[in-house]
C-alpha cells in the first residue's frame, strides 16, 4: 500500500487550500484500497507493487485528480471578469495619463535642464509610469479576486422564480438607479487617493523655490534648489490604516453597486457601516494633534513670509481644520439619516 | 478540434447533468463512492472516478446529501445518503427528465 499512500500525498499537496482536505484524501485511499482488493479478485493476482502501479497509471495523475477537487481554479471568475477588464482599462489609462501629464509638468518646471537631465527624467517617468501601472493591476486583481470568494454565487437554484422582471427595461429610471459611470469615477478617484496616501506620499508636499513659486508635490528636486513643506503631519498618517479600510471598503461598495445597478437595503446599510467609519477616523484626526504638516518654522524658512505672519496662518489654519472635520462629521451624519430612511422605506419591489 | 473531439465533449455534457440526477437516485440506500460507482456501472452508467467524488462532495455542500465516516473491514469509509433536501428536489428532477425525454423523443423520431 506504499505507493497508495504517496499517491495520496502527492494528490493533498495540491489541494492546500481546499476546504476538507483530509477527507479528500482519506476517501480517496479508502477507495483505491478497494479498488486494488477487487482487482485482485478479479484477475487473481496478488496485491503488490506491480498491481498498485497499474491501478494508480489507470487512476490518473495526481494532479489531474487534484484539479478536479478545485473549487475555482481560477482567480477571477467568468460572472467578474468583464467588469475587471473593463475597471483595469479605465484605471490603467487614468494612471498613464495622470503621470505622463506630472512628469511633463515636472520636466517643465526644472528648465533649462541639459539633454542627460532631460532623459534621466523622462526615463524616470516611464519607469513611474510603469511601477504605478502594476501596482493598480494588482490592487485591483487583489479587490475583485476578494470579491469572487466571499460573494455567494447560487449555482442550484431550482425552484426558486426567476426574479428578474424584464418590465424594468420600460420604466423610467428610478432615484435608487445607479448611474454606471458614478461607481466607476469613484472607483478610480478611491484608487489614486490610496495609492497617492500610501505610495507617492511626497505628492503631499509644498515645495517652494527661490523664484517663490509654491506648487505641491514632487518634493525630491535635484540640487537641494527647492524646500518641501509636508502637507500632513505624521500625526495624520497614523491613522492612515483606518482610511485605507475606508477607502477600500468604499472600492467594494461601489463595485457592488456596478453589480446590482441601484441602491437597495443591503448596499445601504454597507454605506452607513463605511460613513459610521468615516465619522470614527474625523472624530479621531478632531481630537488628536494637529494633522496638518505646516508648521510656524517650516512656514519661517521659506523665507516668504515673516514670523509673524507664519503665525497668523498656522493659528488660523488650526482653527479652520477642526471646523471642517466637524462639518465633515455633521455631513456624514445627515448622509446616514438619508440611507437610512430610504433604506426603510424603499419598495422591497423594486430593490433588486 | 476534430470530429472525433467534438462529438466526444458533447457526449461528455449530455452525461454531465444526467449524473448528478443518478446519483441522487441511487442514494435513498447509503453507499460510500467506490460502491456508489459499482452500483452505477452494474445499471449501465459509467461514470469516471474523477467526476463522481467531486459532485459528491458539490452535492453534499448544497446540502443534498449527508455523509458520514464508517469503519469497516478496518477500513474507513465514507457513506453518503440523499438529504430531506435531496428528497424534495429529486420528484422535481425526474420530472424535468421525464419531460426532457419525451420532448427529445418527439424530435428526433
Amino acid at each position: 500500500m506504499k505507493l497508495i499512500d504517496s499517491y495520496v500525498i502527492e494528490v493533498g499537496k495540491r489541494l492546500p487550500l481546499v476546504k476538507g482536505r483530509k477527507d479528500i484524501e482519506n476517501e480517496l485511499r479508502s477507495t483505491l484500497e478497494d479498488m486494488l482488493e477487487d482487482r485482485s479478485q478479479k484477475t487473481g493476482k496478488p496485491v503488490d507493487e506491480e498491481l498498485e502501479v497499474e491501478l494508480l497509471r489507470e487512476y490518473g495523475a495526481p494532479q489531474k485528480i487534484a484539479e478536479t477537487y478545485n473549487p475555482t481554479p481560477y482567480l477571477i471568475g467568468p460572472r467578474l471578469f468583464p467588469m475587471f477588464l473593463m475597471l483595469i482599462k479605465i484605471v490603467i489609462a487614468a494612471v498613464v495619463l495622470g503621470l505622463t501629464i506630472a512628469t511633463g509638468i515636472q520636466i517643465v518646471t526644472q528648465f533649462p535642464m541639459t539633454a542627460a537631465e532631460l532623459f534621466k527624467a523622462i526615463g524616470e517617468g516611464l519607469l513611474n509610469i510603469i511601477s504605478a501601472s502594476i501596482g493598480a493591476f494588482g490592487n485591483i486583481a487583489l479587490v475583485f479576486a476578494v470579491i469572487e470568494r466571499f460573494t455567494p454565487f447560487p449555482d442550484f437554484d431550482m425552484g426558486k422564480d426567476n426574479q428578474w422582471d424584464p418590465t424594468t427595461l420600460m420604466k423610467e429610471p428610478e432615484p435608487q438607479d445607479v448611474k454606471m459611470w458614478e461607481p466607476i469615477l469613484a472607483i478610480v478617484f478611491t484608487f489614486i487617493v490610496i495609492s497617492i496616501f500610501n505610495f507617492n506620499r511626497q505628492l503631499l508636499s509644498l515645495n517652494y523655490g527661490d523664484n517663490a513659486m509654491w506648487f505641491i508635490g514632487f518634493g525630491n528636486f535635484a540640487g537641494g534648489k527647492f524646500g518641501t513643506i509636508p502637507l500632513f503631519s505624521e500625526a495624520f498618517f497614523r491613522w492612515l490604516p483606518m482610511m485605507n479600510t475606508a477607502w477600500v471598503a468604499e472600492i467594494v461598495l461601489n463595485g457592488m453597486l456596478l453589480r446590482s445597478g441601484r441602491w437597495n437595503v443591503s448596499n445601504r446599510l454597507f454605506s452607513i457601516g463605511i460613513k459610521i467609519l468615516q465619522i470614527a477616523i474625523n472624530v479621531l484626526l478632531l481630537t488628536g494633534p494637529f494633522i496638518l504638516g505646516v508648521t510656524v518654522d517650516a512656514l519661517t524658512a521659506t523665507k516668504l513670509v515673516d514670523a509673524g505672519m507664519a503665525h497668523i496662518i498656522v493659528s488660523g489654519l488650526q482653527q479652520v481644520i477642526p471646523v471642517l472635520l466637524g462639518l465633515g462629521i455633521f455631513g456624514k451624519i445627515i448622509e446616514i439619516t438619508s440611507a437610512g430612511y430610504k433604506a426603510v422605506t424603499q419598495k422591497p419591489s423594486t430593490s433588486a | 478540434m476534430t470530429n472525433t473531439e467534438s462529438l466526444d465533449n458533447v457526449v461528455l455534457e449530455l452525461r454531465r447533468g444526467v449524473i448528478v440526477l443518478a446519483v441522487l437516485s441511487q442514494l435513498n440506500d447509503e453507499q460510500y463512492g467506490y460502491s456508489l460507482l459499482k452500483l452505477l456501472s452494474d445499471q449501465g452508467l459509467e461514470v469516471d472516478q474523477g467526476t463522481l467524488y467531486p459532485l459528491l462532495r458539490r452535492l453534499e455542500a448544497q446540502g443534498l446529501l449527508g455523509s458520514v465516516w464508517k469503519l469497516e473491514e478496518a477500513r474507513p469509509r465514507r457513506y453518503y445518503v440523499i438529504s430531506a433536501e435531496g428528497k424534495k428536489l429529486l420528484p422535481k428532477l425526474k420530472k424535468e427528465w421525464a419531460g426532457i425525454v419525451s420532448v427529445m423523443n418527439g424530435m428526433l423520431a
